[in-house]
């Protein structure tokens, strides 16, 4: 099967800082792979997810994606490919607060040109039924749980319909229950269209029910 | 615009204050800017007047600043002696201004009787949109005298009607035929604030003859005197009238030379000009410093807002397109209110009724209100520009990273 990602890394270097990480790393990934990334902090596991999410262009190596190499593809199009074909599944505090769940959601439809859509608006139905959060749309985010903060970002990420989830630490600072819901949630995505899952955590529990596990080790 | 209406009431609006901020940042260097441009553009205009008089053998008066102002033996008869010597042995120009008549017009407004000899008007060359220009051999209790009125009496008095009025400076009943239109907005500068002038859309325009002279009282005959200019003379024979004018009504005068005129309009202007311009640049410079640095602040703060937005599919061309989009605005809304002070202000001459500033216009804007409103559109392009590229400059090199939202 043909890689979805196809990652050779030399280094990816902190000038400021004066140190680098990542260094003489590859990885390939192939679609509907659900993949674990561990390693103790300061290892370089962020980075990783902002380079393979197209957030981080300043690295040496190449980085293929969608057998295109990511170098070649002009500030545009990696927005474009951030918007449609990667979702990102963060912590519960990454939504604007200023904004209501639903505008927090609706974010990548806004990008997308797609937010009066009638299909997307069907979608977008579809995940907030799924995911349990129909009353709190109106809400803002300081309004609600740690757990639904969690789905709504989770929501967020899923409504393009994306062909990757990057996921760092997407259960931190949850509880067992719901870190069950995300965890299931993302694997329901893998399952029903096939979505590549890539998750950064701590928590070997959530990294163990992953397919692949890959740790990263400091530089020596 | 779908994006940027969300950005501005969604993301900047929430943090109104540095919105507000900027606002006020902007209109300050706004109306700085369109007072400095305005104040340059009019001491210009004055000074292209002021340039007609400065010729070779060209003396204009000037009352010393150390005479008396007013000697109680001054009486006409002094003064017509002093006119007779003038039309005798000199050629001279006279202008005055402000005979201020109630005269009925549509307009409701007061009419302003300025008085001027055929030397003065040849050198102002007073641009006409209607009629002819006015001729100097009339016969005061004879013939009808012909006039220019101002725009603004037009309607009222058009080409060809006739007025019977008591003339304010000789006190005798004149019948004044109206001969021609001036342009609107025609004005006349203070030979000595050439930024200041006043307009003569309400006034009326009376050709001045030796005979006419000798009719008029003592007003017109000092009010001329303060500004009179000798023309096609030499320095024995300006000394000489200088003296006349210190035996006959004992007032000291000056009469400066082209070249002393020259060089008091450079050094006393040019230089006022050159601080204005100064203290203007230094502190839009200041301005600019204090906007980039709340928009930097606003940045800063938003940090994590822009990074959501940028993982989800916002790019940087993008960006920079909001953040013109959105200092658009701000330029638009400070430039609507830059126009709506100004308008106020010269409506307001209309609505208070001031005869010599009321001009015409959208609301009285005239060209020069025009001209320092494209100039500061011109200056807020450069501050949008500076600001939105700095910003720009600064959040690429903020490293994104969805760290910054753990």
């Amino acid at each position: 099967m043909t890689s979805i990602i196809k990652l050779e890394m030399e280094k990816k270097t902190f000038k400021k800082k004066g140190f680098s990480i990542l260094q003489d790393f590859e990885l390939e990934v192939e679609p509907g792979e659900r993949l674990s990334i561990i390693g103790e902090s300061g290892v370089g596991k962020t980075s990783l997810l902002n380079i393979m999410g197209l957030l981080d262009t300043h690295y040496q190596g190449n980085y293929k994606l969608f057998d295109s190499s990511v170098k070649d593809l002009s500030q545009n199009k990696l927005a474009e490919w951030r918007n449609r074909k990667i979702g990102f599944v963060l912590q519960e505090s990454a939504l604007i607060h200023s904004l209501t769940i639903e505008e927090n959601i609706k974010l990548p439809l806004l990008y997308a040109n797609f937010e009066k859509d009638p299909a997307a608006q069907d979608h977008f139905k579809r995940i907030i039924t799924r995911i349990g959060i129909e009353s709190i749309l109106k809400k803002k985010p300081l309004e609600c749980s740690g757990g639904q903060r969690s789905r709504a970002v989770f929501a967020r990420a899923v409504i393009m319909n994306p062909q990757i989830i990057l996921a760092d630490e997407p259960t931190a600072s949850l509880d067992s229950k719901n870190k069950e819901i995300i965890i299931n949630l993302l694997f329901d995505m893998n399952k029903e269209f096939n979505t590549t899952i890539i998750t950064v955590t701590h928590d070997l529990d959530v990294a163990n029910r992953h397919e692949r596990i890959i740790t990263l080790e400091r530089n020596e | 615009m779908r994006i940027l209406r969300f950005f501005i009431t969604r993301i900047f609006l929430k943090r109104w204050i540095l919105v507000l901020g900027m606002v006020l940042l902007l209109f300050l260097a706004n109306y700085l800017s369109f007072t400095a441009a305005r104040s340059i553009i009019s001491t210009f205009q004055g000074n292209e007047q002021i340039e007609t008089l400065n010729q070779e053998g060209t003396f204009i008066a000037n009352l010393d600043p150390d005479s008396k102002t007013e000697d109680e033996t001054i009486n006409v008869e002094k003064t017509r002696k002093l006119y007779a010597y003038l039309d005798k042995k000199y050629t001279y120009a006279l202008q005055v201004h402000g005979f201020v008549t109630s005269l009925e017009n549509e307009h409701e407004m007061e009419v302003t009787f300025s008085y001027i000899n055929e030397e003065a008007y040849k050198l102002n060359q007073l641009g006409l949109s209607q009629g002819n220009h006015l001729t100097f051999n009339y016969h005061l209790n004879q013939d009808q005298i012909p006039v220019l009125v101002g725009a603004g009496l037009a309607g009222t008095y058009p080409i060809g009607s006739t007025i019977e009025i008591k003339d304010p400076v000789t006190q005798q009943v004149v019948n004044l035929d109206v001969q021609g239109v001036l342009e609107k907005n025609t004005y006349r500068s203070n030979f000595y604030a050439p930024n200041s002038k006043n307009y003569y859309n309400f006034a009326m325009i009376l050709p001045v003859n030796e005979e006419f002279v000798q009719s008029a009282g003592l007003d017109l005959h000092v009010n001329g005197l303060m500004d009179i200019a000798l023309l096609d003379s030499t320095d024995e024979e300006a000394r000489n009238f200088k003296k006349q004018i210190q035996e006959n009504l004992g007032m000291e005068f000056n009469l400066f030379t082209q070249q002393e005129n020259v060089k008091y309009f450079e050094d006393y202007y040019v230089y006022s000009l050159k601080i204005i311009c100064t203290i203007t640049l230094l502190l839009l410079i200041v301005i600019i410093c204090l906007a980039t640095w709340n928009t930097l602040k606003s940045i800063r703060l938003m940090i994590k807002d822009f990074t959501i937005n940028l993982a989800v599919g916002l790019s940087y061309s993008k960006l920079r397109a909001i953040f013109y989009g959105y200092f658009g605005l701000l330029i638009s809304i400070n430039l609507a209110l830059l126009f709506a002070i100004t308008a106020f202000n010269r409506y307001g001459f209309w609505l208070r009724k001031e005869n010599m500033l009321a001009t015409y216009g959208i609301f009285g804007l005239i060209s020069m209100d025009w001209l320092a409103l494209l100039i500061v559109l011109f200056i807020d392009l450069m501050i949008g520009f500076t600001i939105v590229e700095l910003t720009i400059k600064k959040i690429k090199r903020i490293p994104i990273s969805v760290g910054v939202l753990n």
